[in-house]
């Protein structure tokens, strides 16, 4: 079964049609680089997944439960399916630590302590451990994207989607970010990227998808992708982000 | 003319009880309206359509209307419309509850409103429900950002209670002015008076700026 599974799903923003009768199949154990011109529906489909955009048309299952099934199961969704935002999005009034704790806690119901001790665990994987008391404005932009990885998958998510991860950071800050998502990848974790990054599509992507009007347009091996696009359309892209 | 300081200690047991009175009625009519203020700005903020056209009225009413007004109307009309008698106490404090919820309400509305949006879906994404999401992660962001403006509706709810002379509370005003009918010293009275106002509103004011030291606003 697959983890992922778009049928027909369709998405207007007003008159704005963004996703057009769009069909996708995603496996568990892939890595989706999910790329595309601005406005052509990339970051809505990711959204799309869990529930925070919701579809007008078609459907869409993860782990075999539908977004349309009602409240209950749209937390189940948000649940199995962590998200790292462009903006970061952590809590400010919150240490990074209790950022990580937080989810585990408050939705997974688990003891202060372990979710404690497993915020810690997750810290050093991310390379922060020495980082937990502080508070969000007090870490540059690289650490506070870290944490919001971390954070994701304290609530042991099976499917992690990221949309733009590295967009808001300097060129050096990128690294770090891309270097714990490669480490993630090669975990085992299912993944769906929504990025301009292609040197990461070719080297740690299983599957690249290009996006445009609201249709996927090309899906195949990054690196053949990348190297030998046969579209137009992709090429001129690839040229203008590279 | 020579400023006549055994008028002022000689009135000082009535005015510190008015003064007594103007605290009483302005903590509990704060309390509840904070409570008010807070249902009726998150029903405005995510309420439906009915919620918040039900808040909306309610606050064009009271922002509408002049506060003598209000209490006007909930101690003499009150009785005629609907057989309800209150005594003058309970009409000032429903005064002040029913006044500054309005205005608390559109200070909340617009704190909760003020908080990224991000914030919000970063908690939707870990699978928390929505009132959850306000509970822990935008409601205490929004309340940093309240508490200058829940400061000014505190000291101008405080000075409000000043205008319930006209139902006869002895609070601090009418306290002064029924010393002022007596004694005929407006000078020594209205200083004394003005002076426990802004003993009162300086203290306050000290809470506020302490608590907002405290807390980071974010």
């Amino acid at each position: 079964m697959s983890m992922v599974e778009f049928k027909k799903v369709t998405k207007r923003f007003g008159t704005v049609l963004v996703l057009d009768e769009v069909d996708l199949s995603i496996g568990a154990g892939e890595v989706v680089v999910l790329i595309g011109p601005s406005g052509s529906g990339k970051s809505t489909l990711l959204r799309c997944i869990n529930a925070l955009e919701r579809i007008d048309g078609g459907d869409l299952l993860v782990d075999g439960i539908s977004v349309r099934s009602g409240k209950s199961n749209v937390r189940v969704i948000r649940q199995e399916a962590g998200m790292v935002f462009q903006q970061f999005n952590l809590f400010p009034q919150m240490t990074a630590l209790d950022n990580v704790a937080f989810g585990p806690r408050k939705v997974r119901g688990a003891s202060r302590e372990a979710a404690r001790k497993q915020a810690i665990e997750l810290l050093a994987k991310v390379g922060l451990a020495d980082r937990g008391h502080h508070y969000p404005s007090e870490l540059s932009g690289g650490q506070q994207q870290r944490v919001a990885i971390a954070r994701a998958l304290a609530i042991r998510p099976k499917l992690m989607l990221f949309d733009e991860p590295t967009s808001a950071l300097d060129p050096e800050l990128r690294h770090e970010v891309l270097l714990v998502m490669q480490a993630l990848a090669e975990d085992g974790m299912t993944m769906v990227v929504v990025t301009h990054e292609t040197a990461f599509a070719r080297k740690v992507g299983t599957r690249l998808i290009f996006m445009e009007g609201g249709k996927i347009t090309e899906d195949g091996n990054p690196i053949d992708l990348i190297d030998n696009a046969s579209s137009v359309r992709l090429r001129e892209f690839l040229q203008h982000v590279r | 003319m020579n400023f006549d300081w055994s008028v002022i200690i000689d009135a000082l047991p009535a005015l510190l009880s008015g003064a007594k009175l103007t605290v009483l009625i302005t903590v509990v009519g704060l309390a509840g309206g904070i409570a008010l203020g807070m249902v009726a700005g998150l029903m405005r903020a995510y309420g439906g359509p009915i919620l918040n056209a039900i808040s909306f009225a309610y606050i064009e009413l009271i922002r509408g209307t002049p506060i003598v007004v209000q209490v006007m109307f909930i101690y003499f009309a009150l009785p005629g419309l609907a057989d309800i008698r209150v005594d003058p106490m309970s009409a000032a404090i429903t005064a002040i509850v029913v006044n500054s919820g309005a205005y608390i309400a559109e200070i909340v509305r617009g704190a909760f409103l003020s908080v990224h949006k991000g914030l919000h879906e970063a908690g939707l994404a870990l699978g928390l429900p929505t009132w959850k999401t306000l509970l822990y992660i935008v409601g205490p962001v929004a309340f940093r950002r309240m508490i200058p403006p829940l400061g000014n509706q505190c000291i101008v709810s405080l000075k409000d209670t000043s205008l319930f002379i006209v139902i006869g509370v002895g609070e601090l005003t009418r306290q002064g002015q029924e010393i002022m009918a007596a004694s005929f010293r407006a000078v020594e009275i209205w200083s004394a008076v003005a002076i426990l106002y802004l003993v009162m509103t300086g203290t306050l004011t000290l809470v506020l700026r302490t608590t907002e030291r405290r807390m980071r606003i974010l």
